[in-house]
């Protein structure tokens, strides 16, 4: 580990100094302490702390899975894997033209659906605003969804894409990457999709460990005896 | 259960094609049950107990054997309760307070499956008829949920009391008072075993895990005991079953029954 | 539940407590982060012969809406005994007993917690004691405390708990059932090591004010020792075999 990143758990000191806290860390007299369970990092002038463990705080713009729980005449509620609830109005799939008396919400999504949707708008006096007018989002109609943590998405992604690149090319199978950690998967394939479930689930479980990449190599390089 | 979360739709569909194929979603065949694994004596203070893993739902039994006052007009007959409680921890729906509907159905029949099987025989916990009798308490606590609270707790239940060692009391100046020595196996008669069985479309899958727990339309819970009799019954969600499905579902739990009742036999002896 | 002992020797002419112990001395302790599946966070604890299993959900909607908070997220403790886990078998609902235990464990819990980045949430913390055997509340707030930070909560610091008390006018560290039945005094106390604040002290018993003083340093030091478990959980879940 580099000098300047180290495990921490809430109650460490990151260090002392002036150095701006930002994330997951707060100042307690001339110390910067971690609030969380992560990785610290320190930079020139600032100090933030990388979380391994917690859930989905939403961001705006960030493209998410989110699963239909209910809806009202007027709006759907959708799990995004967070402490709050997304909330999705008529309008968005609609449009303007929306009208209680014409348009019946459950036509266009029922509970249980799960869709590709956008952050639109999010801060804490209110519940996230979701979106999914736009091309690349909307209703998935196929795939599996695999949870994982949302602290271990960056290492899904990889550097530059690297590692999903690498998963997708491997077994044909076509990954969206919701922030919130849920994942949907599709695939020509049985054997493919069960294998890039399997890749998903294995940076889940080891992201910290250093030849992850290796390892996920070798597993989808072998073939199926049956 | 009706506390379940929303299951995704895609989820639901890809169950009801695979066993259009024959096939489950973890790759069990349709009458196949999960691994089962039983520890025994997992509360050491307690006069028995045993924690049971069946796939990741995990439940905890602990017997306490005790001096109680018998029921009015019940004087030559002990006490035997099961109660089973699912615990605020074990899934995000659960809520403290009074129990739902569905976690007292959960109670009553897991007590049945073990009471109408005669394995604990109350006629035997007497220590002075109509003054003082032996209770046994059977307390069934759900830790974590992937589906079939009721198997997990029967068998919690049932390899509890295989393994329950019991003081013998004698009443002394009128209270019942422990005998030095006198510590016993708690004595069993049967093996009662509940399988459980769901129905998914036109299929009829044994020991529905969390997912298929979701997706099922309607499930029934048969008991049986050693002499591979039929002991007790529930019937519960929202469908109905074919007659001849129920009788296909009796002979599943003779043969899957059976099964279990080998691992649970093999947990009793490796504690005495 | 079991009268005092006036036979029981609590402190031998050699400085030896009832379960083989020295005076300063702590029962065996097991700490693990983690185990449980649907739980947002949880952690299980072996505090001597007390097993305590530590669930924890949130931050998440508030049920009914009128318990929630606009400003802040609000934390919720649950601590409940189950039937099997004690001498007598107790009766499933909540005693009064249990109800004060929960009140007092999230009161030392909340300076910790940093709930005002959940406004209109709350954070459920349910403990279940699956064997007792003395000290169950100190026991409790300690995995607690490990559950949050397995959960993501953001916190100022842990909280780690231990009970010193007097047997013999001798002060003690870490009272186990025996000793809390039939010894002079026990005092459960709860600490954030990094913020060096005491945020559960309760008291049960008659203390000069010299042996009050050196009861709550002998708590203190207990607590920092639990400390060190509850950052050995966390570190061998969340960090592997690597230190730094």
């Amino acid at each position: 580990m580099a000098d300047r990143r180290k495990y921490v758990i809430p109650g460490d000191v990151v260090t002392s100094g002036p150095f701006r806290p930002e994330q997951n860390v707060m100042l307690e007299g001339n110390n910067i302490i971690a609030t969380a369970v992560g990785i610290s990092e320190i930079y020139e002038d600032s100090v933030k702390v990388i979380p391994l463990t917690g859930k989905y705080i939403p961001k705006i713009d960030d493209l998410v899975i989110g699963k239909v729980i209910s809806h009202t005449s007027l709006s759907w509620e959708l799990d995004v894997n967070s402490c709050y609830v997304g909330f999705l109005p008529a309008q968005d799939v609609f449009g303007r033209d929306f009208s209680t008396h014409v348009d019946e919400l459950s036509s266009k999504l029922k509970t249980g659906d799960l869709v590709a949707a956008r952050i639109a708008n999010f801060d804490r006096t209110r519940d996230p605003l979701i979106t999914i007018s736009d091309r690349d989002l909307g209703k998935i109609d196929e795939g599996i969804l695999v949870k994982i943590s949302p602290s271990k998405v960056p290492r899904l992604i990889g550097k530059k894409g690297s590692m999903i690149q690498m998963i997708e090319m491997a077994t044909n199978a076509a990954v969206t990457i919701g922030q919130n950690g849920w994942v949907v998967v599709s695939c020509d394939t049985a054997e493919g999709l069960s294998k890039a479930k399997k890749a998903i689930e294995m940076v889940n479980e080891k992201a910290h460990i250093a030849n992850l990449t290796d390892q996920i190599k070798d597993m989808l390089e072998v073939k199926d005896e049956s | 259960m009706a506390s379940v979360s929303v299951i995704d739709e895609l989820k639901k569909a890809q169950i009801l094609e695979l066993l259009e194929q024959g096939k489950r979603i973890d790759g069990r065949a349709l009458d196949e049950p999960r691994e089962i694994k039983i520890e025994i004596n997992a509360i050491p203070k307690a006069n028995g107990s045993a924690r049971v893993h069946l796939g990741d739902t995990d439940v905890l039994c602990g017997v306490k054997i005790q001096p109680d006052r018998p029921f009015p007009d019940v004087g030559d007959k002990g006490m035997f309760m099961c109660t089973a409680e699912l615990l605020p921890l074990s899934h995000p729906t659960v809520e403290t307070g009074p129990p739902r509907d569905d976690v007292i159905e959960l109670a009553r029949v897991v007590d049945r499956g073990i009471r109408e099987s005669h394995m604990v025989d109350v006629s035997q916990l007497v220590i002075e008829k109509d003054k003082s009798v032996v209770g046994v308490f059977a307390d069934v606590v759900a830790i974590d949920y992937d589906g079939n609270y009721f198997d997990a707790c029967s068998y919690a239940a049932t390899a509890a009391l295989l393994t329950s060692k019991t003081p013998t009391w004698e009443m002394v100046d009128d209270q019942p008072t422990v005998v030095e020595g006198g510590e016993k196996q708690l004595p069993t008669s049967t093996i009662p075993v509940s399988v459980t069985m769901g129905k998914i479309g036109n299929h009829i899958v044994v020991d529905p895990n969390g997912d298929e727990w979701a997706s099922m339309d309607c499930r029934v819970t048969i008991t049986t005991d050693s002499d591979g009799h039929i002991v007790a019954l529930q019937k519960g969600g929202s469908d109905g079953f074919t007659q001849d499905e129920i009788n296909e579902c009796g002979d599943l739990s003779i043969k899957v029954g059976a099964k279990i009742r080998e691992q649970l036999k093999l947990a009793q002896q490796e504690s005495q | 539940m079991g009268g005092r002992d006036a036979t029981m020797v609590l402190l031998d002419e050699n400085g030896i407590r009832c379960d083989g112990r020295k005076i300063d001395e702590p029962r065996k302790i097991m700490i693990k982060a983690g185990g449980l599946k649907n739980a947002d966070g949880s952690a299980y604890i072996e505090f001597g012969d007390n097993k305590i299993l530590v669930g924890v959900y949130g931050p998440r909607d508030v049920h009914p809406k009128h318990m929630s908070n606009t400003d802040t997220g609000i934390l919720r403790v649950r601590y409940h005994m189950e039937p099997f886990s004690v001498d007598e078998r107790k009766r499933p609902a909540p005693s009064r007993r249990e109800i004060e235990i929960s009140k007092v464990i999230k009161e030392a819990l909340e300076p910790a917690v940093m709930l005002e980045k959940f406004p209109r949430t709350a954070v459920d913390v349910f403990i279940e004691v699956l064997q007792a055997d003395g000290g169950t509340r100190c026991a409790a707030l300690t995995a607690a405390s490990v559950a949050l930070a397995d959960a993501g909560i953001p916190m100022r610091d842990m909280v780690a708990a231990i009970a010193s008390g007097k047997v013999a006018d001798t002060i003690i560290l870490d009272v186990n059932n025996e000793e809390d039945q039939a010894g002079q005094a026990d005092m459960p106390i709860g600490y954030m090591p990094s913020l060096k604040k005491i945020t559960l002290l309760q008291l049960d018993g008659v203390l000069t004010p010299e042996e009050y003083k050196e009861c709550v340093d002998v708590g203190v030091k207990g607590c920092e020792v639990v400390y060190e478990l509850q950052k050995k959980a966390l570190k061998d879940k969340y960090f592997g075999n690597r230190s730094d």
